[in-house]
């Protein structure tokens, strides 16, 4: 065998090994990427107790009935423990969170922490009178169907940013399938463009940045 | 076959590519930029329920009403009550960063022992019940061998705290309850001499269409300053004049339709000055000066002696000329002034300078309101009023067993109230002198003043406060007074407590405010009222049984009575429709007559009373007059400004920690001074390095400096910036009235 | 969904300026209503954040006639041409932006990464630059509103004209089911606290606002003019030296025109 050729027996075998740590690299950062970055970027927290939607709307008229709108027009969001006292200064059904529900925070006056999965940045206003009220969307759109939900999902919190995982959306490529999906800056933008809803930015002809952010 | 560096580069390349191909990248610098917009340290404001409580404003006695804007249970804004009878929803700089105060860096957090020395700053917590047994127990030790050895300040004259406080001195047997003076003491004792009325004075300024007024800080803090600011603006959209007297150019003579400069301290003068004209010239208003008037003719008194009337005696001795001479007005302008006042439709002639922290001269004050009487402006549309003092307080004197009677019996230390000054009630002007000059006092209470820091005389007066063994202090907030105390007992803030506000100086119409709390209290803090409830019940025997109630709201809801709801529902109760005594009910004199001179004041007609006022200091030694310069933006009270209120100071008149003094560029080419250069100023009370301002609108051979600065105990946002103007001034007494009449002191300025 | 456009706005400013004591509660209204921080010495003026600073002017005269006016300076939300205002056009990050709905400059903290490119653009001085995290004693945070962000280090800021208090009135307006708001809806901070009644905040465009009369009021004038930013703050003055530093005019300039005929 010449030199040349023993060079290139040697490249050929030698290009067969680079490919494998190609593949290799790539196998490896895919598997990174998709498996394990998600699973390192959020923490897995657990709400103060359990709460079942679905038995609730079905003794109450409509999401309204707990999430409502105060008389100034701001929306109450998450109800307050005064409002749960209504009906449950004491134990009502027989479950064990309702129970820790009575016994934890009722009896001693206490609010219940929960964690809100649509949670936005504070730089984000967000209007839930000019959506259903003028804009006549339904709760479904943007939160999906909790509302039938029997038990409440874990809170995955970014790890980075401290926001939930609701925001980005479980997808970790950002993809989504339903409106619900996803409650990022470029959903709500989507949503504004296609309803022509206030275009008045003199920079970019789209929202202006008023609308959406104090 | 050996993995090399191809390999290990072929490794790299691959996990680049996949990771491209992954959301990780993106997904990363997402979350990194959002982690980078709000850090986890920048605090996010909890969202809540927006609710709002009224309320009335205490910073000063101006009983603005004030609505605070809350998020759930904080509270986050304090702006003006809308259609409040005082602001009417306008609100001043310190009212609007009140919760600065509430939630402050500065509040004393639970009741406090001095341990250290005096001022060290050492303090040991201790419980409420301990605190009020000690002060309970040394009171009841000092009571067994001089009751009138325990004295008080405090801040207010009506009200029912101040009336606890009266109360409690006088059942434990002291006579030395000392109540700040104002000029609001000065129109009361001049209300006295010339109507004959024990009432407070108020003014219809909104109607008024020609305001003459003398050194009054109209647009910087005098009376209620938003009712002030709104009154100046309706005379600019209905052409009411302003003339402003005074030798600086101030904000309001500024603002003021015409600015009249004149000599320091001949304010007096110029008004008789004026008063001369329009005698002379026949132009006062001859229906009220000859049927409702006495002392404008000369007149035999019932001793037998003649008596020259106030018309003589100012057509003799306050000449145009004269007046011209010692003030530095021209004759010519006097001659304006008196025709354009007497020429307006509604005009009003107003005394009392700056803020209306200093009582004055009572002879300033008597000599201006001479001039709303040859005008006949008394209890007329647009001119000065008087309101009955308000008399909803019906305690009835407590019980005094003997020691409280021995004490009570004894002379006050201040001089109040003695034959000399007999209309006077209280001269805490002459406190540091008279303790400095061996007046026993063995313990101070303190309540809603701040002695340590608003007392004039430096040295003197720190001097006096080292003499005083035991000082109990009832502030809310680490003052210079509090932190120079031996007990402090924290009194609630005024955004956390239940207290009557009435009668704020220079309405017209009669007004009750409540304060009432918008939080619960955030520090182990107490109302005042119920520690003096406390204390007097621990103390036991008849200061016990003066106070029967439960506590300060007990106390409070039964004086009200029937007033309660309304005060609690709408936060302040006003009679809106009240008209003063017509001119032949109006005068509470034997005569029912104004009294432009009596006997008792006339003093043998002495020319001198009513002419210049006594500066202090040897004008060889210090060639300047040193004057304040009162600001909005600096409030020189018991209470400092917050860090919003520092932040409006402008750098000419703080810099960093460094004060300036504004001086007329002619006065400082004379003493060789630059602007923005350091100097030395001294005056007979003391001396402070200063920088110089070089400004236009100060009177030649005077300096002024800003007021409210120079605070020792406070927040790093406040304390040890510039100099306390008090510290360089001192009390110069009132001739009649005994309460401190100076405006300004002697002073020389030297380069540094 | 329904789309919700509101009639076209242009809010604006009229300040009466022989109303202005210069007391200093527009700044106060504005920091305690807006979350802006302070420090412990404040006294450099050009690190101090005063989203509205109110300037001392002075006729320059010697004393007696020396005369001094106060002059509140907030954001001038200059509508430039097209709402091409100098800050929103040097904006590289899309941080600043002219509302055609509202007319007003918005500013983004978020967006915002501190070139401040715009600071240097802006002849008015309205923008401030946070060159530290703000700090707030112990305590004193709970006095901070929900209803607008607070910043961090590395951002400009400036004033909004109180936007967040259109958006909570027009929240209002949406869950009444109205599409415009009333004029006493909308006030800015300062307005509503000014106790000398100085400031009249509203929509320039609608004749039953009280700016819309007031800023045709003759001699009213803007700061700056002749540069062209369309400022939509009017300053009323019945005073001439004022109104004619209110702009930058050449040393002989008034007499030269005065010769020319006009």
């Amino acid at each position: 065998m010449s030199a040349i050729e023993e060079k290139k027996a040697k490249t050929d075998s030698g290009a067969g090994f680079i490919l494998l740590f190609f593949i290799l690299g790539l196998v490896s950062s895919l598997l990174t990427g998709w498996v394990a970055f998600p699973k390192l970027l959020y923490s897995q927290k657990s709400q103060p107790f359990d709460f079942n939607h679905a038995i609730h709307l079905d003794m109450v008229d409509g999401c309204e009935s707990c999430h409502f709108f105060r008389e100034d027009g701001t929306y109450a969001g998450v109800p307050k423990l005064a409002q749960c006292i209504d009906c449950h200064e004491e134990v009502q059904g027989g479950t064990e969170d309702e129970a820790i529900f009575v016994e934890e925070y009722v009896a001693n006056y206490r609010e219940v922490p929960w964690l809100i999965y649509s949670e936005q940045p504070d730089c984000v206003f967000f209007s839930h009178a000019a959506h259903v009220k003028s804009g006549g969307m339904d709760c479904v759109t943007c939160h999906g169907n909790i509302g039938t939900s029997t038990s409440l999902k874990p809170y995955e919190e970014n790890r980075i940013t401290g926001y939930s995982r609701d925001i980005w959306g479980k997808n970790i490529a950002g993809i989504k399938k339903n409106t619900w999906d996803r409650m990022k800056m470029d959903d709500c933008a989507a949503c504004h463009r296609e309803n022509g809803v206030k275009q008045n930015s003199v920079q970019t002809h789209k929202g202006a940045c008023f609308v959406c952010h104090k | 076959m050996k993995i090399g560096r191809r390999c290990f580069l072929s490794f790299l390349i691959g996990g680049a590519a996949g990771t491209a191909l992954t959301p990780l990248p993106w997904k990363l610098t997402d979350d990194l930029s959002i982690w980078t917009q709000t850090w986890p340290w920048t605090p996010v404001p909890p969202d809540g329920e927006i609710n709002y409580v009224n309320s009335t404003c205490m910073l000063c006695s101006g009983g603005c009403g004030i609505t605070v804007r809350k998020i759930d249970d904080r509270a986050v804004k304090i702006e003006g009550m809308k259609d409040h009878p005082v602001n009417n929803g306008g609100l001043c700089i310190m009212g609007l960063s009140g919760l600065q105060l509430l939630y402050g860096p500065r509040r004393v957090k639970e009741p406090m022992k001095r341990v250290g020395e005096r001022g060290e700053g050492r303090w040991e917590k201790i419980s409420w019940d301990a605190a009020i047994a000690e002060l309970a127990q040394k009171l009841n030790t000092v009571r067994g061998s001089s009751p009138e050895s325990v004295a008080c300040i405090t801040d207010e004259s009506f009200g029912t705290v101040p009336h606890l406080f009266k109360r409690f001195m006088a059942a434990y047997g002291s006579p030395n309850l000392m109540i700040t003076p104002t000029i609001q003491d000065s129109y009361e004792q001049t209300l006295k001499l010339m109507q004959g009325v024990d009432g407070i004075p108020g003014f219809d300024l909104e109607n008024s269409k020609f305001v003459l007024s003398f050194g009054c800080g109209i647009l910087e803090g005098w009376g209620s300053s938003s009712r002030m600011f709104q009154a100046h603006s309706r005379w600019t959209e209905t052409g009411g004049k302003l003339v402003q007297v005074e030798p600086r150019l101030s904000v309001t003579a500024a603002k003021a339709d015409k600015w009249v400069s004149l000599n320091p301290g001949t304010e007096a003068v110029l008004a008789l000055g004026i008063a001369q004209v329009i005698i002379k010239d026949g132009l006062y208003n001859k229906d009220f000066v000859e049927k409702h008037c006495a002392g404008f003719e000369d007149w035999e008194g019932e001793d037998g002696k003649k008596y020259q009337g106030f018309k003589n005696f100012v057509l003799e001795a306050f000449t145009p000329d004269t007046v011209a001479r010692l003030t530095g007005v021209s004759a010519n302008m006097i001659q304006d002034l008196a025709t354009n006042f007497v020429g307006a439709e509604k005009p009003i002639a107003l005394a009392g300078r700056g803020k209306g922290y200093t009582p004055g001269s009572l002879h300033e004050f008597m000599a201006v309101h001479a001039l709303n009487a040859l005008v006949g402006n008394i209890n007329q549309e647009g001119g000065v009023w008087t309101l009955d003092r308000p008399d909803y307080i019906g305690w009835g004197e407590p019980a005094q067993d003997p020691v409280a009677q021995k004490g009570n019996g004894t002379p006050r230390i201040d001089g109040a109230g003695t034959e000399r000054y007999a209309n006077t009630r209280s001269m805490v002007n002459t406190f540091a002198e008279a303790v400095n000059n061996g007046a026993a006092v063995e313990v101070l209470l303190v309540s809603g003043e701040n002695p340590c820091y608003t007392l004039r005389g430096g040295e003197a007066v720190k001097k006096a406060f080292e003499k005083i063994p035991y000082i109990v202090s009832f502030s809310p907030y680490m003052d210079e007074t509090a932190a120079g105390a031996d007990l402090i007992l924290p009194n609630h803030t005024y955004l956390e407590r239940y207290q009557d506000v009435p009668a704020p100086f220079g309405l017209p119409i009669p007004i009750i405010g409540m304060t009432r709390p918008v939080v619960k209290p955030q520090c182990d803090s107490k109302h005042v009222g119920d520690t003096l409830i406390l204390t007097a019940k621990k103390m036991g025997g008849s200061v016990r049984d003066a106070f029967g109630w439960e506590n300060y709201e007990a106390c409070l809801k039964e004086t009200l009575g029937d007033l309660w709801g309304t005060l609690e529902s709408d936060g302040f109760l006003v009679n809106a429709d009240y008209t003063p005594p017509a001119w032949d009910m109006a005068f509470g004199d034997e005569s029912k007559k104004f009294q432009f001179f009596n006997e008792s004041y006339a003093h043998g007609n002495n020319k001198d009373i009513f002419s210049q006022l006594r500066i202090e200091g040897d004008p060889g030694a210090f060639p300047l007059i040193l004057v304040p310069a009162e600001s909005m933006r600096i409030a020189s009270g018991p209470v400092a400004d917050t860090p919003f209120v520092m932040k409006t100071i402008p750098d000419n008149v703080l810099k960093d920690k460094e004060i300036f003094v504004e001086v007329n560029p002619a006065t400082a080419a004379a003493y060789g001074l630059r602007d923005g250069k350091s100097a030395a100023l001294s005056t007979p009370a003391g001396r402070a390095r200063v920088r110089v301002n070089l400004c236009e609108g100060i009177r030649p051979g005077m300096v002024a400096m800003a007021t409210g600065l120079g605070r020792s105990a406070n927040s790093r946002y406040i304390a040890n910036k510039g100099v306390n103007f008090n510290d360089l001034i001192r009390p110069v007494p009132d001739p009649i009235s005994g309460l401190d009449s100076a405006w300004g002191i002697r002073a020389k300025l030297e380069r540094a | 969904m329904k789309s919700t456009n509101t009639q076209t706005k242009k809010y604006g400013m009229v300040i009466d300026l022989d109303k202005c004591t210069g007391c200093g509660a527009c700044m106060v209204a504005c920091m305690a209503e807006n979350n802006v921080p302070f420090k412990e010495n404040e006294s450099n003026k050009q690190d101090s954040i005063t989203w509205l600073r109110v300037y001392k002017m002075d006729n320059g005269k010697p004393y007696p006639e020396n005369d001094i006016c106060y002059l509140p300076r907030p954001c001038m939300h200059c509508e430039g041409h097209a709402g091409h205002s100098p800050c929103v056009s040097v904006c590289p990050a899309t941080a600043t932006d002219y509302s055609t709905e509202t007319g007003i400059v918005s500013q983004i903290y978020t967006r915002c990464f501190g070139c401040r490119y715009c600071m240097a653009a802006c002849p008015y001085h309205v923008r401030y630059f946070n060159w530290w995290d703000p700090v707030w004693p112990e305590g004193m945070e709970k006095m901070l509103s929900p209803n607008v962000s607070v910043r961090t280090r590395g951002v400009v800021e400036k004033c909004s004209f109180c936007f967040h208090r259109y958006q909570l009135a027009m929240e209002k307006a949406h869950y009444e089911g109205r599409e415009e708001i009333e004029e006493e809806e909308y006030q800015t901070a300062c307005c509503q606290a000014c106790p000398a009644d100085a400031i009249t905040f509203g929509d320039l465009y609608n004749p039953k606002h009280k700016v819309f009369e007031l800023k045709q009021t003759p001699g009213a004038f803007r700061l700056l003019e002749r540069l062209g930013t369309n400022p939509k703050v009017f300053y009323l003055t019945s005073r001439d030296w004022v109104r004619k530093q209110g702009d930058n005019y050449l040393k002989n300039e008034g007499q030269v025109i005065a010769k020319g005929g006009h």
